[in-house]
């Protein structure tokens, strides 16, 4: 955070007036706590623009205009000072240690505010919980760090996405914050190297996004790059780890023998014979572990060097990095690479013209593994296996099963033949250029490009699990005749200019005004060609490439692309006055003008209010001296997100083949005519906000809090509601629907020192409300999340109730008799051992009128703490995430399928009166069904995570001074160490499929645990 | 310093000036057409017409407001409705919301009216894009005036279904923005009153049947037009209008009876020399179910079951049978009895149908050599829907005669269609004569309809429109004052928030 303040700083420099004259102030800036001499602290004569820096040893001198002057001197990390002196004489000037953070200058949406007067709801993730510890995408960063963001992975596949969400879910439809990357909104942050960040602000309530107007209604994250500061000496810094990942947890599923009685039971439950491969149960043991069979040990690696450098009028950063992770499936088959290089420099051109650069180059290479479906993913595919089936037979080939039908293919042999490799070059940049137009105002003109090309190359080769060229008993899923490939080139090219205007003055009593306006155009285009043939004559993926198909029928070759483009325009203001130290004041309004609005609507307006009241200077609170600062905070605000609408979803495209036979030859003859609805009326979501808080810090700033209250409605939500029939299309997406988040967060955080013993623990949690609140006319529900080993959609989205929640029928026990079974009427094909399903609307039959709440994938509150330790050399910290009271949909198991493998509950199912009154007999036929979706489905999802635990040792100064190094510290790290949960699948942390699919387990990539040792070396 | 500051806020202004202008969002697909770049050229203003057509084959399909397809026939209502025909079905409970409405209990809750409604209207939907924007595409004036003459035919047909259905409905000539979509009912006159227009215009823009390449055949003509507003005045009672009507279509010699009744819904019977409206089925466009495309589910819902292999709908009541003269040929070209051959497909026997029915329903049957060639056969029919012939507007032009005093003329016009089905067979179907004057007549005209049209989709509209109704289906349940129209979806009444009102009696 140091430099930040000194690139700030800057502007300071710039504003010494040349012409001055009257008499010279000089004296020295120290530490009061070590009494060394502090360099860089901005030295500026009171009501003037006249200012200078100390220097390196923290000597000053600056020529003041008045006889009688006040100087302010202000350095980060330490409490800004105000000295009056008519003196000559040199002054000695002693600043304290900001332990609190007050001075702290937080970035904000265009431009930065001192932590003390921001009057929103920003969270801050400090730049050290970044950089060291082994943070592999910038998301992580985020999880359990900040109160109200919930960071989910979508997958424990290296590579794969995160669905991050501020402050609950606010949207039917897109629900992911806007990334803004030093100023340049970005459709994602994979491309970073984590430890190229000098920042991350999450702008949580809407007055504090409001300046990002259509597209902040989700909540910001704001990050910024390093990029050095003036005057800073040469700095080399080089960090490095290496790791092992593995598996956590296997799923406790049958064994052989285990598997072949039950089976032999489903058979005999259902009138058929046992089959002759299981007639002896006893004879097959513990069988194959399938588990075993696709997880293994994955390496990991990261090399990350960066240098810094200052002079008096510039700055270098350059950062360079490369990231590899191995998948713990499929190894290499699943390997993420990155590779980033970074160069962001800033110059002085003259006394009032600035300039600056930032450019960004990243290369991604994924090989990924289908994931997350219960069709055709290795873990759905292990953990169904049969466990008599081997993955391989003696002679090494790849066998199939004999006794699970479909899709349940052998994913040992999936994970061979996989080839589905994505390259992804980004380049990402930016110029700026700034110029005071007078003492008070200064013009900024950024213009900024975003050009990411991506491949896709997935090849199908082509294979026979058959015995033998024509095995009669070879499943059709295990043999593929003819090979394909499908090659796809992609284009993203988004270009923005933006121009502020930015006018800060101290007013003569003290009060303080900052003004900011601005404009920004933005321009995304986005271009796809994809193309794919078969029968390539080499079944080797070296040589798959389009041309070297032998198929040349003008039938098989396929082409396709397109282009789709978008655009969007902005204006904002934003006032920001302080009264003294009492009072801060901020109000914004933005309007923001998309394509992708109906042309009634093209442009949207978004204001903001809020104000912040320093209570610290009032006697009831300064009497109490452990009480050294205490802030109320209130905003109101209305932001919009622009981002869940497609590009073109406000007109109705033309569909041909709206087609009508004519004439005795019964020609087709097209027709063509829209199918949806247009919606020229269509607009962006509109998120109101209201946000009250509390700032506080006590006993010398070594406790602080930080408490927030906010109520979030979204309205004009986009939903699908049908509409009349006179309307004559189907309908398309509208504004109509409602919903509501609201929550409580507090964070907390303690340092102190005991002696060598440095110390922090703090923590963060936050209780989320989610509750859809109006879905248009008629309030139709809306249902999502198609599980198909349950046969139906689970999820369900209606007024009342929180977003997706699952969605089923209520189980009370299992029938013990036949009578008992045949004495409820409601479930006619039930008898003994089946499940009782509750009829909810006690008409006698259960119907889909019967399905209720059965589960909430939304946690009633998520928590994460920190605590870490420095004595001496040594540093240990320990890093925990959870999340209390959500459900999870246990999909994971392919009950529609009958044979396959079943979690070792199934042990304990009914088999005679009294025998279970929970998991139901086992049956082939399923007469009644019991594998419907129930609430035997659903799980608790509450999980704790040691995320991670560190231990470093920074090596002496002497050895350091002998190897002409300037710092040097090792560790060893763990990640995921231990989770804690009663969830029975292999992740509790299970992301979203599309906004409205939360929570549920299809067969989830787990995260792995691993463990790593790294260096970090500054020259 | 200040005018240099005047300077650069003028230059600021002036770039974001720039900047925002309203082009810099129009941003227009490049891949695909929207509204706002299509309906450009001649091509578009002819796909937006076949886009009209393509609407009148939806028998079967989703529908808004159930999860389940939707079925819904012409013969659903005009004959099931009647005292020609049954259900049918594998039993009630097989489209039990038709069981009901056959019995005239039937609710509002139905998705067989639901389709009915939303297909209607989807169809509109077409109509009113293609009559809003040809108009504005710069094309050759002849292929302009026709396609708007087409989409304002086809609109009036399905403002004719949903008026002689629903009684007073929404009247919708232009595509609804949002604040629209919240419709009144319009009174059936002012419905009848757009009808005719659209006709009127339709049959002044339209070519003859003669003018029209064989290419073309099936396309609405000026005969088309002309007699679909002789059918909207009859339902009206506005019988000197309709008769100048069927005169005039009579007169043109466009239109001839085909020699051979049972000829006319044979294959090689489609758009024959009595063919004035026919909606066009083919085998070969491979659609399924929820996806049409141009196969018709008529074959397969209409022949018998079990070795038949159909859904044995449209099972006609043996009262129907009993209305034939005797030897009239018509009864074996409209009714399979017990015995019969069911073409290709085997003898018609009780147990080879597994259904207790001695009667199935013959104008749709088609044989098993001429199912679709590929593809699932079932939605895949190929029987055209004859929906208005030479001998209906015969009828009307008889029943028109005898309502404006010209009895000697409804005689000669009803025995034109005597004469026909008698088909030089003397001894069977004599002409009628002076002695059939009055209501006697009238009855006997009556009785030509019910069996010249039999099963094709008109006979409870034509008893509600003859007033006969109350006396001819009282003992199956119909309610007079009630029962004349069918109730409005219940879905619809909650969608217009109201607006629209339930009909009497539902």
């Amino acid at each position: 955070m140091k430099k930040l303040l000194l690139a700030f700083g800057f502007i300071g420099a710039i504003l010494t007036t040349s012409f001055s004259q009257g008499k010279m102030v000089s004296g020295t800036v120290i530490a009061s706590e070590g009494g060394f001499g502090l360099p860089g602290v901005t030295v500026v004569e009171k009501g003037t623009q006249n200012a200078t820096f100390s220097d390196i040893d923290g000597k000053f001198a600056l020529p003041v205009l008045g006889d009688s002057v006040t100087l302010v001197f202000s350095f980060i990390g330490y409490r800004s000072k105000e000295v009056s002196t008519s003196s000559i004489e040199p002054v000695n000037i002693q600043l304290d240690a900001d332990v609190a953070g007050l001075e702290q200058v937080v970035v904000v949406g265009y431009g930065n505010q001192k932590r003390s007067k921001i009057s929103g709801a920003v969270g801050t993730i400090d730049t050290k919980e970044i950089t060291s510890l082994p943070v592999l995408r910038t998301e992580q960063a985020l999880q359990g760090r900040a109160a109200g963001v919930q960071v989910t992975q979508n997958s424990g596949q290296p590579g794969s996405t995160q669905s991050i969400r501020i402050r609950g879910t606010g949207s039917l439809n897109n629900a992911e914050p806007l990334y803004v990357i030093d100023g340049i909104p970005s459709g994602g942050i994979d491309y970073l190297n984590p430890s190229d960040i000098e920042s991350i602000s999450i702008l949580k309530d809407a007055a504090s996004a409001a300046i990002y107007g259509a597209r902040g209604g989700n909540g910001v994250v704001l990050i910024t790059t390093k990029s050095g500061s003036k005057g800073e000496k040469p700095q080399v810094t080089y960090e490095s780890y290496f790791g092992i990942q593995e598996p956590w947890k296997h799923m406790a599923l049958l064994n052989a023998e285990e598997y072949a009685i039950l089976m032999n039971e489903s058979r005999s439950a259902a009138g058929l014979a046992p089959l002759a491969a299981l007639g002896d149960p006893n004879a097959l043991g513990e069988g194959f572990d399938w588990q075993d069979a696709i997880f293994q040990r994955a390496p990991m690696m990261n090399h990350s060097f960066s240098f810094t450098k200052g002079t008096k009028t510039t700055s270098t950063a350059v950062g360079g990095s490369y990231f590899t992770q191995d998948g713990i499936i499929g190894g290499e088959k699943g390997r993420f690479e990155r590779y980033t290089f970074r160069i962001n420099t800033r110059q002085d051109g003259g006394e009032r013209f600035r300039m600056g650069q930032n450019v960004n180059f990243t290369h991604l290479n994924r090989s990924a593994l289908a994931e997350n479906n219960e069709f055709a993913t290795p873990v759905g595919r292990a953990l169904n296996m049969d466990p008599i089936t081997t993955a391989q037979r003696p002679d090494g080939s790849y066998a199939y099963s004999e006794f699970i039908d479909s899709d349940i293919a052998n994913p040992v042999n999936q994970i061979a033949l996989n080839n589905d490799f994505w390259t992804t070059n980004r380049f990402v940049g930016s110029t700026f250029a700034e110029f005071d137009i007078h003492s008070n105002l200064t013009f900024r003109s950024t213009m900024s490009v975003d050009l990411a090309l991506g491949s896709q190359r997935i090849f199908y080769p082509s294979y026979d699990l058959g015995i033998g060229p024509n095995d009669p008993n070879r499943p059709a899923y295990e043999f593929r005749e003819v090979n394909s490939l499908v090659l796809g080139e992609n284009k993203w090219s988004n270009w923005q200019w933006e121009n502020t205007l930015n006018y800060a003055k101290q007013l003569k009593n003290g009060d303080d005004l900052q003004v900011i306006a601005g404009y920004s155009a933005l321009n995304n285009m986005n271009t796809s060609f994809y193309g794919s043939r078969d029968s390539l004559a080499s079944n080797d993926v070296l040589f798959a490439y389009l041309s070297n198909s032998m198929n040349n029928s003008e039938q098989t070759p396929t082409a396709n692309g397109g282009i789709s483009e978008s655009a969007f325009i902005g204006q904002f203001i934003r006032v920001n006055y302080s009264l003294g130290e009492m009072w801060s004041l901020a109000g914004t309004v933005r309007r923001d003008g998309s394509s992708r609005f109906g042309v009634n609507n093209r442009y949207g307006i978004f204001p903001s209010l809020s104000a912040a009241y320093n209570l610290t200077e009032l006697p009831w609170v300064s009497e109490k001296d452990w009480i050294d600062f205490l802030k109320v905070r209130a905003s109101w605000g209305q932001n919009g997100n622009a981002d869940g609408i497609g590009n073109f979803d406000y007109t109705s495209l033309i569909y041909n083949g709206l087609n009508y036979t004519f004439g005795s030859e019964q020609v087709q003859v097209n027709g063509a005519g829209p199918i949806n609805t247009s919606n020229p009326d269509l607009k962006w979501e509109t998120v109101e906000q209201t946000n009250i808080g509390l700032d506080a810090d006590f006993y010398k700033g070594k406790l602080n809090i930080v408490a927030d209250y906010f109520v979030k409605n979204t309205n004009d939500m986009l939903a699908v509601v049908p509409l009349p029939g006179v309307v004559g299309f189907l309908p398309s997406a509208t504004n109509v629907a409602s919903a509501r988040n609201s929550g409580f967060e507090f964070m907390v955080n303690h340092r102190n020192q005991k002696g060598l013993v440095e110390f922090e623990v703090g923590g963060n949690i936050s209780f989320i409300r989610n509750e859809v609140t109006d879905l248009g006319e008629g309030g139709q529900p809306i249902s999502t999340g198609s599980v198909f080993g349950i046969g139906d959609l689970v999820s369900y989205t209606e007024i009342g109730q929180p977003m997706a929640y699952f969605y089923g029928y209520e189980t009370a026990g299992i029938f013990q008799t036949d009578e008992e079974a045949a004495a409820y009427q409601a479930l006619p094909n039930a008898q003994a051992g089946d499940i009782i399903f509750v009829d909810q609307n006690g008409d006698g039959t259960i119907d889909s009128d019967d399905k209720t709440v059965i589960g909430n994938p939304h946690p009633d509150f998520t928590y994460g703490f920190n605590a870490s330790v420095n004595y001496k050399s040594f540093d240990f910290s320990l890093f925990c995430q959870g999340t209390y009271g959500n459900e999870i949909l246990n999909g994971v198991f392919r009950y529609d399928l009958n044979t396959t493998n079943l979690p070792v509950e199934a042990l304990e199912r009914w088999t005679g009166e009294g025998t279970s009154d929970w998991y139901p007999r086992i049956s082939h036929s399923d007469p009644n069904q019991n594998n419907r979706i129930s609430d035997r489905f659903v799980e608790d999802g509450s999980f704790l995570r040691v995320k991670n635990v560190q231990l470093g040792y920074t090596l002496p100064e002497r050895v350091m001074q002998r190897l002409q190094i300037g710092k040097c510290r090792v560790y060893v790290a763990a990640s995921n160490l231990f989770t804690f949960t009663k969830y029975s699948g292999l992740d509790p942390e299970i992301g979203t499929r599309g906004t409205l699919e939360i929570g549920i387990d299809r067969g989830f990539y787990p995260a792995a645990r691993s463990f790593m040792a790294g260096v970090n070396i500054n020259f | 310093m200040k005018q240099q500051k005047t300077l650069f806020s003028i230059g600021f202004l002036a770039v974001l000036l720039v900047a925002c202008k309203q082009e810099f969002l129009d941003i227009t697909p490049l891949v695909g057409s929207t509204e706002a770049n299509y309906y450009l050229t001649s091509e578009d203003a002819e796909a937006a017409t076949i886009a009209c057509y393509n609407n009148l084959q939806q028998e079967v399909t989703n529908i808004q407001g159930s999860a389940q397809l939707a079925a819904h026939f012409r013969w659903y209502f005009g004959d099931i409705c009647s005292d020609d025909s049954f259900k049918g079905g594998s039993g009630d409970g097989d489209e039990p919301d038709l069981f009901l409405f056959e019995n005239f209990q039937g609710n509002s809750s139905s998705r067989i009216l639901l389709g009915e409604w939303q297909v209607a209207y989807r169809g509109i939907a077409y109509c009113n894009l293609a009559l809003n924007n040809v108009p504005n595409i710069e094309m050759d004036l002849t292929d302009k005036s026709r396609f708007l003459g087409e989409a304002a035919f086809i609109r009036a047909y399905w403002y004719f279904n949903l008026v002689t259905m629903f009684g007073d409905v929404p009247l919708v000539l232009d595509n609804l923005s949002p604040s629209e979509y919240q419709q009144n009912r319009t009174p059936a006159s002012e419905v009848w009153a757009q009808i005719e227009a659209d006709l009127i215009a339709a049959r002044e823009s339209l070519p003859k049947r003669s003018a029209i390449s064989v290419l073309e055949i099936g396309r609405a003509t000026w005969g088309s037009a002309t007699a679909l507003l002789a059918k909207a005045h009859a339902y009206q009672g506005e019988w000197q209008t309709c008769h100048d009507l069927c005169m005039e279509i009579i007169s043109s010699q466009e239109y001839f009876l085909a020699p051979n009744y049972a000829n006319i819904f044979s294959e090689a019977g489609e758009n024959g020399p009595g063919s004035i409206w026919e909606i066009q089925y083919m085998n070969a466009s491979g659609g399924n179910w929820g996806n049409q495309l141009e196969g018709t589910f008529s074959n397969v819902w209409q022949r018998a079951r079990g070795q038949f292999g159909g859904y044995g709908f449209n099972i006609p009541e043996q009262e129907f049978v009993d209305e034939f003269e005797d030897g009239d040929p018509r009864l074996a070209a409209t009714v399979f009895q017990v015995g019969d051959q069911m073409g290709d497909r085997g003898t018609f026997t009780i147990e080879a149908t597994g259904m207790p029915h001695f009667y199935y329903p013959k104008k749709f049957f088609i044989n098993a050599s001429d199912e679709a060639p590929f593809g699932d056969p079932n939605p895949n029919g190929y029987s055209n829907d004859r929906v208005i012939r030479y001998a209906d507007i015969l009828l009307f032009g008889a029943e028109s005669a005898y309502h404006v005093g010209n009895e000697p003329l409804a005689r000669q016009l009803t025995n034109m269609v005597r004469a026909r089905a008698r088909n030089s067979n003397s001894s069977i179907l004599p002409n009628l004569d002076n002695n059939d004057t009055g209501p006697a007549l009238l009855d006997a005209i009556y009785h030509e309809r019910r069996v010249e049209l039999g099963l094709e989709g008109h006979r409870f509209f034509d008893l509600v429109r003859q007033g006969r109704a109350a006396e001819k289906l009282a003992t199956i349940g119909f309610t007079a004052g009630i029962n004349e129209v069918f109730p409005i979806p219940e879905v619809e009444i909650t969608l217009s928030g109201g607006l629209i009102t339930q009909n009497n009696g539902y």
